[in-house]
């Protein structure tokens, strides 16, 4: 007998992704943060324009022995005693807004723009990564069961037994040096790919893990058993039958990935193991302003703040992504919590927040 | 850490309140106590034979003695090399090549065993055997050369009488710096039998006024007092103090910033990096003289060139390097701490003679980078991950660029750093960021290890340029044989412009270090040595 529509199931005729995005769009604290996200997204696409056509100068061009003129009055970029220039805001122009990077004067506006591309990339790449291997393991070790899942189950338990800061910074040391080598692809110690599948790959048993328990849960149902009736294999069951119903699992944790991977490239690149010079990232900005935190302390703020809204946004919005995919994951919060069932729903245009 | 037994302690504090013995720790109060001090970075090595830093020299000068040792004082004076286990100078006869000394009877290890004069033999084997930095030094002693290659049979060329305490060393050549070479720490003599292996976590007995008690590679490390020097060795060892802490422990503090603060909020005492240049304006004007001194260093930056493969092979690109190499900027990175210079021999060194042959000139620079049109335009640039060493770093990269290389940077850990690119087995060692503070006071110090072709090593190697030209080498070898003189200075000075017009280098400056301490150190004190660094013994409460 077919479940009565809810605020969870939504009314007869509704696919479930257009009852997701309904969801969505009633959430609007989850959409403001998303409007931030893609804002904070258009400012670090925008790095070659502002370079070109503002401070006419590129992120890791220095300026250590020139002068700007700032009304009328010639600064030094980088004074006789190492000390950068502080912000200019748009007295000179709009070169060095946000003042000189330290003893190298390069422009600490610019280098926040670029640094943004290069964290948004570690953090979309990675979890891009993180996401494939993982879901490909999990559907691998859930499917088969048996010795496949206990394979794979302990491997990814050995990786999980390391703390990932530190698994992290021993690869990232050791990769620093002598680069990458699979099969005929090299990667240079300094390729920005090496933090990119570094964290790729220590986060795959984060997600890997809840996965694999859905897989096993959806295994059992009668869907898979009616594809197996009809001679569907293994990898057509896997990818066509199980899959379509990860999604929305998926999808949450792949943005939610993608604000602990931007997290662990600051971590790593603050600790000169993550993305290497010259080449900026917010946390290699935070490593390096870190030492002129009482002299010019934007230098620190400036990429802190940007890794502060860009992991709030995300992860605000993958909050709510996960709440319209899945509400009866937040269902199963309220039963677990003792609230009402419904209290915390919100209601959902066309009437389905009638009640569970 | 070692004990008194509690039947041994009570005489012992009786007979200190009774006599107030300074070296029981009663002098007015300023004896005694812990020093404690900070490091950026753990030294290369805790072991003797195999550090080749002044970091790890500083933490070791007073713990390991040679035969003859840098006399505990500032400046000129602290060059003058002096006896330590032995008990003068050395007799030099048969033209230079036979060195005879006597160790001081009655020496002990910290761990009360005998000081024997087969000791120093074990201990220059043990160089070999550990495949030290530091073993082309002593090449020179018949046997050596053999022995390094076989490991097997001992060095003939020294001769050391157990009952006697003669040493004698004989030489293959005169080898005017082997005086010098007999004060490094590497001559520095241990127990026979020491194990040949890296001990940095375990290090071996002392000589010195202070053993190292405890080692935690990457951590920091402690000292105590040597329990044999107040009533042995240093009644012997006369030219090396007994010190005035009875204990000293060193952390790692990887902030320098951090290390700062923590001498300003009286949490360490001292901190033997150089002050990071963000807080030395604040520091000079708030400390110096009272907890702040700029120290001179015997010292030369600069970026090395493989001269052995493309581009740099062509002296035209190395050239257009030195030219393109602003030193007005690397002095302004490096805070005003730096300053500049162009040449191989720092000022200081008997020799010096000022040259600059390439003047910053960015249009001439790319104009012989044109002529020489290199093939191989992918280079990869190394330097460690200390500030600002990192952003000189990040100079030297931009300005190849700007040159017209494609230029990568490897910025490595600095506990790491001499090792990786001193290893020849690590790929693309093409140009990189370097600097060498005096082994000892004498020209030679920075044209042989550094210059030299047979200084070329698979590891540990300090030739980065991996410059070989024979007929240089020969000047080399020949001005080694020679005492210095005013003619040797002048030859040294030829040697040095020979170099500079092949370019091997890009050198940029002479840079300070400083002293910072808290306000319970009594600044005026304490010693740095122009080899050696800052002189543990000389710390004191004021």
């Amino acid at each position: 007998m077919p479940p009565e529509p809810n605020a969870a199931n939504g009314p007869a005729g509704a696919g479930p992704w257009r009852l997701a995005w309904r969801r969505l769009r009633r959430n609007r604290v989850a959409l403001g943060f998303g409007a931030l996200f893609v804002l904070i997204v258009a400012f670090s696409l925008a790095a070659p324009l502002w370079a070109d056509h503002v401070a006419h100068t590129g992120p890791n061009a220095t300026h250590t022995l020139q002068k700007v003129e700032v009304d009328g009055e010639r600064r030094e970029v980088v004074d006789r005693e190492g000390r950068p220039l502080g912000p200019l805001w748009l007295g000179a122009g709009g070169e060095f807004f946000l003042g000189a990077d330290g003893r190298l004067g390069r422009d600490e506006m610019v280098r926040l723009m670029y640094g943004g591309r290069t964290s948004l990339l570690v953090g979309f790449a990675s979890a891009a990564i993180t996401t494939v291997l993982a879901t490909i393991l999990a559907l691998f070790a859930g499917y088969y069961r048996g010795l496949t899942d206990t394979v794979i189950s302990r491997t990814l338990d050995v990786v999980w037994a390391f703390p990932v800061v530190l698994l992290s910074i021993a690869l990232g040391v050791t990769l620093a040096v002598g680069g990458l080598d699979i099969g005929p692809l090299h990667l240079s110690g300094g390729s920005l790919w090496i933090p990119i599948l570094i964290i790729g790959g220590v986060m795959v048993p984060y997600m890997a893990r809840p996965i694999r328990g859905e897989v096993l849960s959806l295994r059992e149902k009668e869907f898979v058993e009616a594809a197996e009736a009809q001679g569907a294999g293994p990898l057509r069951v896997m990818f066509v039958e199980l899959l379509p119903n990860l999604a929305s699992t998926i999808i949450v944790f792949f943005t939610l990935n993608i604000a602990n991977n931007m997290l662990l490239e600051a971590t790593l690149s603050f600790l000169g193991v993550g993305v290497q010079a010259p080449a900026t990232s917010w946390g290699t900005m935070i490593g390096s302003g870190f030492e002129l935190i009482t002299s010019a302390p934007l230098l620190t703020f400036a990429p802190g703040t940007m890794i502060l809204l860009t992991v709030l946004s995300v992860n605000v919005f993958g909050d709510g992504l996960r709440d319209a995919l899945d509400p009866r994951a937040r269902l199963r919060l309220e039963a677990h919590a003792g609230i009402p069932a419904g209290e915390l729903l919100d209601p959902v245009e066309g009437g389905e927040g009638s009640g569970a | 850490m070692r004990k008194l037994g509690p039947a041994l302690l009570v005489p012992v504090l009786a007979a200190c309140a009774a006599l107030g013995l300074a070296a029981c720790g009663g002098s007015g109060g300023k004896e005694g106590g812990t020093l404690t001090g900070s490091y950026a970075s753990f030294p290369d090595y805790l072991d003797p034979a195999l550090s080749y830093t002044q970091e790890g020299w500083t933490a070791m000068y007073d713990t390991y003695l040679p035969l003859l040792t840098y006399r505990h004082a500032d400046g000129a004076a602290g060059s003058e090399i002096v006896p330590a286990l032995a008990e003068s100078l050395p007799k030099i006869t048969n033209g230079g090549k036979t060195y005879t000394l006597t160790l001081h009877k009655g020496l002990k290890y910290s761990n009360g065993k005998p000081v024997k004069a087969s000791d120093f033999t074990a201990s220059i084997e043990r160089l070999f055997k550990v495949s030290s930095p530091g073993s082309g030094f002593y090449e020179s002693i018949v046997g050596a050369e053999k022995f390094a290659e076989t490991k097997q049979g001992g060095i003939p060329g020294i001769k050391a009488d157990d009952k006697t305490g003669k040493i004698e060393i004989e030489l293959t050549g005169p080898r005017g710096t082997f005086t010098n070479e007999l004060g490094m720490l590497f001559a520095a003599v241990l127990p026979s039998g020491t194990p040949a292996r890296n001990l940095s976590a375990d290090p071996p007995p002392a000589t010195g006024p202070y053993e190292i008690a405890k080692s935690q590679p990457g951590r920091g490390w402690s000292y105590a007092r040597n329990p044999v020097w107040a009533n042995t060795n240093s009644k012997l060892v006369t030219e090396v103090p007994s010190g005035h802490f009875d204990k000293i422990e060193i952390s790692v503090v990887r902030n320098e910033t951090t290390q700062v603060n923590e001498v300003e909020r009286n949490k360490t005492q001292w901190m033997q990096t150089t002050v990071p240049s963000s807080v030395r304006p604040k520091l000079v004007s708030k400390y110096e003289g009272t907890q702040f001194r700029v120290e001179h260093p015997i010292n030369i930056y600069y970026f090395w060139m493989n001269m052995e493969e493309a581009p740099f092979d062509d002296v035209k690109v190395r050239q257009a390097v030195n030219y393109a190499i602003d030193s007005a900027a690397l002095e302004r990175i490096y805070s005003g701490g730096l300053t500049a210079a162009h040449q191989i021999l720092p000022e200081g060194m008997p020799g010096y003679k000022p040259l600059n042959l390439y003047p910053h000139n960015m249009a001439k620079a790319k104009q012989l980078f044109q002529e020489a049109n290199p093939s191989d335009r992918n280079i990869t640039v190394w330097t460690d991950n200390e500030s600002p060493n990192n952003e000189a770093g990040e100079y030297y990269q931009g300005v190849l660029s700007e040159l017209g290389f494609n230029a990568k940077l490897k910025t490595i850990n600095a506990d790491n750093y001499v090792g990786v690119i001193g290893n020849q087995n690590t790929p693309d060692l093409d140009t990189g960021w370097f600097d060498w503070f005096e082994d000892y006071p004498h020209p030679n110090d920075y044209f042989q290890p550094l210059l030299a072709g047979e200084s070329i090593a698979p590891s540990f190697n300090f030739n980065l340029s991996r410059t070989d030209v024979p007929e240089l080498n020969k000047k080399i070898a020949r001005l080694a044989t020679e005492p210095l003189g005013s003619k040797q200075e002048d030859e040294y000075a030829e040697l040095d412009k020979s170099y500079m017009e092949l370019a091997p280098w890009a050198p940029y400056g002479t840079n300070t270090v400083t002293t910072f301490v808290d306000d319970e150190i009594n600044l005026d004190s304490v010693i740095f040595n122009p080899t050696f660094g800052h002189d543990l013994t000389s710390f004191e409460l004021k």
